[in-house]
């Protein structure tokens, strides 16, 4: 296939993975006759779900490139807990909150987790395994405080447990701004950054001398990938591993690393992976269980693949 | 066509001036080899004729400052070390050398002309077959060879390669040192080495480096001549061999080589003084 048809492919796919969760679920509440507000309230949810895949798969990309290390995404290197944890202190330290304000707290307590885990992982080796280590520390860190805080936040704020396993339940038209913010913000990031990360995974002299300053895109990179996944996590909570996983299926099918394509391949599978999930919960599993958080189903299937990760890294080599 | 005046480097973190007062005139379209020992400052000058390290002096390309260049030098100029090996995000060499055209690829996706002449360059080097493989799956030749693949992907006029014959067998050596003497009627090589014998086959024209300084600079033949130049570098016995139009620098082990050499030539002037009286005795 010419790399042409791919590119055409790759971005057809994107936006079916947009529009088909929304026609779908029109489609079915419709069908099912139930009143409007019903119907408004799945569209948003539906919106949500894709949007956050599509923020949280190129964020796993943006991550995993610019630290060339294939076992990372938002939640293994501690934004996630970190930006949970400036959202708690947040709840609980101000008496009336608006969600600018625990999208701001979430943005720069995603970024300082972020820093902290890679200053950490620096100074340990700089080795892929030694950023796994570093963030597990400061996952289980701000993790730890978290649920210490949501004793007295869930008191104020009834939902704030759910945000512990990401959830879109709590779908409200107020959290478009945020969610649009952040995809927006992801989107320019790969405009921005796809390019320029192909260069930085050979290695940053290799970098340099094709006229890519790698500390510049590094600092940039880390700071779209983590604001972008902090406000993610502001809005519906943690939701672990996604970031991680789907960089390496679009890998997989497309043989080939570059961003160009890998990202938006992942943005797709992220959509279609978080709406998939968010939708059998809300459906099939209510039957069965009641409504299990969507966070919790894509980290129970996240977790087993990036343990397989970790295994095939140290027997040699990845595919 | 590559000068640099009075160059010092001095590393931040450790103090360690690995550049001191450097002042070389380097010529186009020949094959310069940088020659030292370790810590000798090879990889610091060529990076910093690259632009990739802060440095005190003056590097002037063609006449003109390099540091008001930079962009330009970015599209013509190529450094070349070792890829990053941790090959775990499924970079092919295809990747690698469509990536290398970074400064001359114009639009956010790849173009037609990116990918033919990256194939083109991938065929010249041998590794045309390999282009759909991870850069896991190759040997370290093959790796080897996708590296200069890499550094020549945006027909660069000037080559600055780091070591490019080390993890080279001997017949990857041979053709790596033909394929750069053919290419250096269009680009300038400049190289760094630690194999004496490849560089003496390969290069036009030498830097000896000796702690940061320069100790040597001319052509091969005048350091062909000047052996103990090296000898004080390296502090090991040099001596050259011709053999017809070949001239290689070769390092001798000082307690067993130099004996054995030392009755070769006794060995050798007596059997040119023989085959002369013999000759002589034919008239």
């Amino acid at each position: 296939m010419t790399s042409k048809w791919r590119i055409i492919l790759v971005f057809l796919l994107l936006i079916a993975s947009v529009t088909l969760p929304l026609l779908y679920t029109q489609l079915i509440t419709l069908t099912e006759g139930l009143p409007g507000r019903i119907l408004t309230y799945r569209l948003h949810r539906a919106i949500y779900a894709v949007l956050a895949g599509i923020v949280l798969a190129t964020s796993g990309c943006i991550l995993q490139a610019t630290l060339r290390n294939p076992l990372v995404d938002h939640y293994v290197l501690g934004t996630g807990s970190g930006a949970l944890f400036a959202v708690y202190t947040t709840l609980l330290l101000l008496e009336h909150v608006t969600l600018w304000v625990i999208s701001l707290a979430a943005a720069l307590g995603g970024l300082s987790a972020l820093a902290i885990t890679i200053l950490i992982a620096e100074s340990i080796s700089g080795g892929d395994v030694a950023y796994v280590l570093s963030g597990i520390g400061v996952t289980s860190l701000f993790s730890g405080l978290s649920v210490l805080l949501l004793y007295y936040v869930a008191s104020k704020y009834g939902y704030a447990s759910l945000m512990l396993t990401g959830t879109f339940i709590h779908s409200r038209p107020e959290n478009l701004p945020y969610t649009l913010l952040a995809t927006t913000l992801i989107l320019v990031g790969y405009i921005l950054l796809a390019k320029r990360l192909n260069v930085i995974m050979l290695g940053d002299d290799h970098a340099a001398q094709l006229g890519v300053n790698p500390n510049v895109t590094r600092l940039l990179a880390s700071i779209i990938a983590g604001v972008s996944a902090s406000i993610i996590v502001s809005q519906f909570g943690v939701i672990g591993f996604l970031g991680l996983v789907t960089p390496h299926i679009a890998r997989f099918i497309l043989k080939t690393s570059d961003n160009r394509l890998v990202m938006p391949l992942a943005m797709a599978l992220g959509a279609l992976l978080l709406f998939t999930t968010d939708t059998l919960s809300r459906s099939i599993m209510t039957r069965i269980i009641g409504e299990v958080p969507a966070g919790a189903v894509i980290s129970a299937l996240g977790a087993p693949f990036f343990l397989l990760l970790l295994i095939r890294r140290f027997r040699g080599g990845l595919s | 066509m590559i000068s640099t005046k009075n160059v010092t480097v001095a590393y931040k973190r450790s103090s360690i001036v690995a550049l001191r007062d450097v002042n070389i005139n380097i010529p186009g379209y020949s094959v310069t080899c940088i020659l030292g020992p370790n810590a000798s400052g090879k990889t610091t000058l060529l990076k910093t004729i690259a632009q990739l390290l802060s440095y005190n002096g003056v590097v002037e390309i063609t006449g003109r400052d390099a540091k008001s260049i930079i962009r330009e030098l970015r599209r013509i100029l190529s450094y070349s070390s070792t890829l990053e090996e941790r090959d775990l995000l499924g970079v092919t060499v295809l990747d690698v050398l469509v990536y290398s055209r970074y400064p001359v690829s114009r639009g956010f996706f790849t173009s037609e002309e990116d990918i033919t002449r990256v194939r083109e360059v991938a065929e010249k080097l041998g590794v045309g077959d390999l282009l759909s493989r991870r850069l896991s799956e190759l040997s370290a030749g093959e790796l080897q060879r996708v590296v200069l693949a890499a550094a020549l992907a945006k027909d660069p006029r000037i080559l600055l390669l780091d070591e490019p014959d080390s993890h080279l067998d001997v017949y990857s050596k041979i053709w790596l040192s033909s394929f750069l003497r053919e290419i250096s009627g269009q680009i300038t090589v400049i190289l760094s080495t630690h194999d004496p014998i490849f560089a003496s086959m390969t290069c036009d024209y030498f830097v000896v480096l000796s702690r940061g300084e320069v100790a040597f600079i001319g052509l091969r033949e005048e350091l062909l001549k000047n052996t103990s130049i090296l000898e004080k570098v390296y502090r090991v016995p040099f001596t050259s061999i011709s053999l017809g139009e070949l001239h290689v620098l070769l390092p001798l082990n000082q307690n067993t080589h130099r004996d054995k050499l030392v009755k070769l030539e006794e060995q050798s002037r007596r059997d040119t003084s023989y085959n002369s009286s013999n000759t002589r005795g034919d008239h």
